[in-house]
């Protein structure tokens, strides 16, 4: 008789424990939800500070510095480590030519005078045009002869075009450029110009003085 | 207590960027600019971690891993090789002269944080 009047309240034991497991599942399960969130969004900042860290480390090396070597130095250093291209080439126009400034793993010899009257293909048209080309893009420029460029910046004092950066092969790791590399050209396009213009303009002023 | 952690690289821009990532966290960060200067910080210094550029002048970073597990004061210290070359072979040639692990470039800061911190037994990354 006594065990018959205890089964109401072992069943409402039963009943809440059932009950206040099931919200623990569910505790459980909401903060695995949160930690997920978490996660992800400790990835998205990462990932953001490691492109401000690129733009960051981009311009300051730019601007460090009024020698031409050192800059022409800089620019190499940002596409190779940055970017991640060991084929590449900086060139300034001279006249009715693009002059190789620096280059590297490519043949320099024959890369060094680039024609501007259309026969320059794919490098000569975007100094001409001012309009960047990067290889799967909508085709700004038209086709050349220079297939193997992935990319060629044109580097822009204002709207003036100064010069181009061609980058060739990418590296083997590299599969494609990424959204922080297009911003890395946009800088390259303007700070580069900027740089490169103001060891000109350094040096002119030493030979007045 | 930070931890040391030695960088090695002839090149400012990837020293730099370096230095950018691992700002955040525990670390002292020393640095040298060629692979002599490096083993020499490796054993003076006595770093937690080294990251070790391959390409550089005077002594490759290949050599100068193989030189810093080769001397007894050194030998325990890991090698995190920082290369451009990401073909496989490379990576072979890194782990037979004695690297921990690696990281290639681009650097992408999340890669190097986690990889940092495992080796230094740092779970807050992880």
């Amino acid at each position: 008789m006594k065990l018959q009047e205890g089964r109401p309240f072992v069943d409402k034991v039963n009943s809440d424990t059932r009950e206040y497991v099931q919200l623990l599942l569910e505790e459980i399960h909401r903060l695995n939800q949160t930690l997920t969130d978490f996660s992800s969004r400790y990835v998205d900042v990462e990932q953001q500070n490691t492109n401000l860290a690129n733009l960051y480390v981009a311009t300051y090396q730019l601007h460090g510095t009024l020698d031409r070597d050192r800059v022409l130095a800089a620019i190499k250093e940002v596409i190779i480590n940055l970017i991640g291209s060991e084929e590449l080439g900086i060139w300034e126009i001279n006249g009715d030519a693009l002059t190789l400034l620096d280059s590297f793993g490519i043949d320099a010899q024959k890369w060094d005078r680039v024609a501007l009257d259309g026969g320059g293909g794919l490098i000569g048209l975007v100094a001409e045009t001012g309009q960047r080309y990067i290889a799967g893009e909508a085709d700004v420029v038209g086709g050349g002869p220079q297939e193997s460029l992935t990319a060629c910046i044109p580097l822009k004092l204002d709207d003036t075009v100064i010069g181009v950066i061609g980058i060739f092969q990418l590296l083997p790791q590299k599969e494609g450029f990424e959204p922080i590399d297009l911003e890395l050209f946009e800088l390259l396009g303007s700070h580069a110009a900027t740089a490169l213009y103001c060891t000109r303009a350094t040096s002119r002023l030493m030979v007045v003085s | 207590m930070k931890k040391k952690i030695l960088l090695v690289d002839d090149s400012s821009t990837v020293i730099l960027m370096e230095k950018m990532i691992l700002a955040k966290g525990p670390y002292e960060i020393l640095t040298a600019r060629d692979g002599v200067e490096g083993v020499a910080k490796a054993k003076s210094e006595q770093p937690d971690v080294i990251l070790l550029d391959v390409m550089m002048p005077n002594l490759d970073g290949l050599s100068a891993c193989t030189a810093i597990r080769n001397d007894e004061a050194t030998a325990h210290i890991p090698i995190v090789m920082v290369t451009t070359r990401g073909e496989e072979h490379n990576m072979e040639t890194a782990y037979r002269n004695g690297c921990t692990d690696y990281v290639t470039k681009p650097i992408n800061g999340l890669e190097l944080l986690t990889k940092l911190n495992n080796i230094l037994g740092l779970a807050a990354a992880s």
